[in-house]
């Protein structure tokens, strides 16, 4: 059987992707993990989140000479409003109708047993 | 004469594969993805990035007792609710339980202030009181998938008043210093959480999805090689798409929880320390006394067994218990191991203690 597998070339290429995918698991697992290589990664974050800041303050202040709102005032908007949907949702649950009340979609009573096990 | 017959038909199979697969990988990049998460359900809660949603029965007599889900924030609950005969929630509603789940959308921008206490303080104290409200029931079961455990533990600790009858954890770390990609990633020498949170908001998705590809350098690839591979198989085919979608469509993170969970969960690894603490309230498990079921998984590359296991000791309960069953961190949950292996576990675990 073994000898069979081992003459079928799609076997083999299938083996040698388990063995290949194995291989990089485990020395791809090991470089990531390493301090340099989080220091290194953690240094390009860095970078790029540093673009990230000098980009937006540009945009805030190009889009305030223009007198149009920034992200973060659309984002101020959009908290307000969340914080109104949130009063919303509890004054909803505070005032909804007791299951019992017929408006809900019937339910089946809730007096299961669990079935006897040997 | 028999051996060139057989390798004849060999030839002839995987001529016939061939075929199947350029017909089939045609159809795949044509064809739309399975639709997921279609057990059809009631939203209760629509919040912001909070959805509780009740699922309809399909039994004629339900367990007294309702069960809520409670899913990862990192990514969609569809995971809990694959296709037909592939879903946890359609098999616990076969099994006669009144199911919810609290899942989650993307965090809007204005969201990035949500911490740690607004998911354990706000969130989940919102849901269970909605769950008893619709049914009228004094307690509850509650069921968390991976960081949703993490969640679930967290408001079970600082609510013990709240009603909960039953506790069960999925895959669920309590010490992340055994997390060592995780870690190392996320090492405070070098990782500064605040510029980053300061500057985005919220976490991107995108950052999460390399964390956890990262786990395993070379599955994309493979699974990729193994897909076209097996383009004929129509069973195989439809669970890789199913699996793929699922991890690729990742959640960001609200910025400030983002921030709470590195610092308190990565950096000083405080459940395990028993120093954790939710907007000063210190959170201690052993206060945890309900009956408790904890299950793992043997080859979960996400979270090691060794981050997972630990909790069992941590939690007060006299009545718990703690399975580690084959498979990995997904398939443990919706696979082909789910449906033979941990869903009859937990209808066993759970139906006696849901009268």
């Amino acid at each position: 059987m073994s000898e069979r597998a081992s003459t079928d070339p799609l076997a083999m290429m299938r083996a040698a992707v388990d063995q290949w995918e194995k291989l990089a698991n485990e020395y791809g697992g090991q470089f990531l993990q390493r301090p340099e290589t989080s220091e290194a990664m953690q240094k390009m974050t860095a970078g790029f989140l540093q673009m990230q800041k000098m980009t937006q303050d540009a945009m805030g202040k190009a889009l305030a000479a223009a007198n149009l709102p920034s992200r973060m005032d659309i984002e101020v908007l959009s908290g307000r409003l969340g914080a109104i949907e949130a009063s919303l949702a509890r004054i909803e649950a505070a005032g909804a109708p007791p299951p019992s009340s017929g408006v809900a979609l019937p339910r089946p009573p809730r007096t299961r047993k669990p079935p006897l096990r040997p | 004469m028999s051996g060139e017959a057989g390798l004849l038909e060999r030839g002839r199979q995987e001529f016939e594969r061939a075929l199947q697969r350029n017909i089939k990988g045609l159809g795949y990049f044509t064809s739309p993805a399975p639709v997921l998460g279609a057990s059809a359900k009631d939203v209760l809660i629509e919040r912001g990035t909070l959805r509780l949603y009740h699922y309809r029965p399909l039994t004629d007599e339900l367990y007294r007792v309702p069960v809520l889900l409670v899913m990862a924030t990192t990514n969609r609950g569809y995971i809990l609710d694959l296709t037909p005969g592939q879903s946890l929630v359609e098999y616990l509603l076969r099994r006669g339980y009144d199911v919810f789940m609290i899942d989650w959308e993307a965090p809007r921008p204005d969201e990035k202030t949500l911490d740690l206490a607004s998911y354990v303080l706000d969130f989940l104290p919102s849901c269970v009181a909605r769950v008893k409200q619709v049914t009228g029931e004094p307690d509850i079961s509650v069921i968390g998938y991976c960081f949703g455990g993490v969640l679930a533990l967290l408001w079970a600790a600082l609510h013990p008043e709240a009603g909960l009858k039953n506790l069960a954890t999925f895959t669920t770390p309590v010490d992340f210093s055994k997390m060592p990609l995780f870690a190392a990633w996320s090492d405070k020498r070098y990782f500064d959480v605040d510029r980053l949170v300061d500057t985005l908001g919220n976490c991107p998705p995108e950052m999460l999805s390399t964390a956890f590809d990262s786990l395993r350098p070379g599955g994309r690839l493979a699974a990729n090689l193994r897909l076209a591979d097996r383009m004929w198989d129509d069973e195989f085919v439809k669970a890789h798409r199913m699996i793929d979608r699922w991890s690729s469509d990742m959640l960001p993170l609200a910025g400030a929880y983002f921030r709470d969970t590195t610092q308190k969960l990565m950096w000083d690894n405080a459940l395990l320390n028993k120093t954790m603490d939710v907007a000063g309230r210190p959170v201690d498990l052993d206060k945890i006394t309900v009956p408790f079921l904890h299950v793992t998984a043997e080859h979960d590359h996400i979270v090691p067994t060794a981050a997972s296991a630990p909790l069992i000791e941590m939690i007060g309960s006299v009545d718990k218990e703690h399975v580690t069953l084959k498979g990995g961190h997904v398939s443990l949950i919706g696979g082909p191991n789910a449906v033979r292996r941990m869903w009859p576990k937990l209808d066993e675990w759970l139906a006696e203690k849901s009268l």
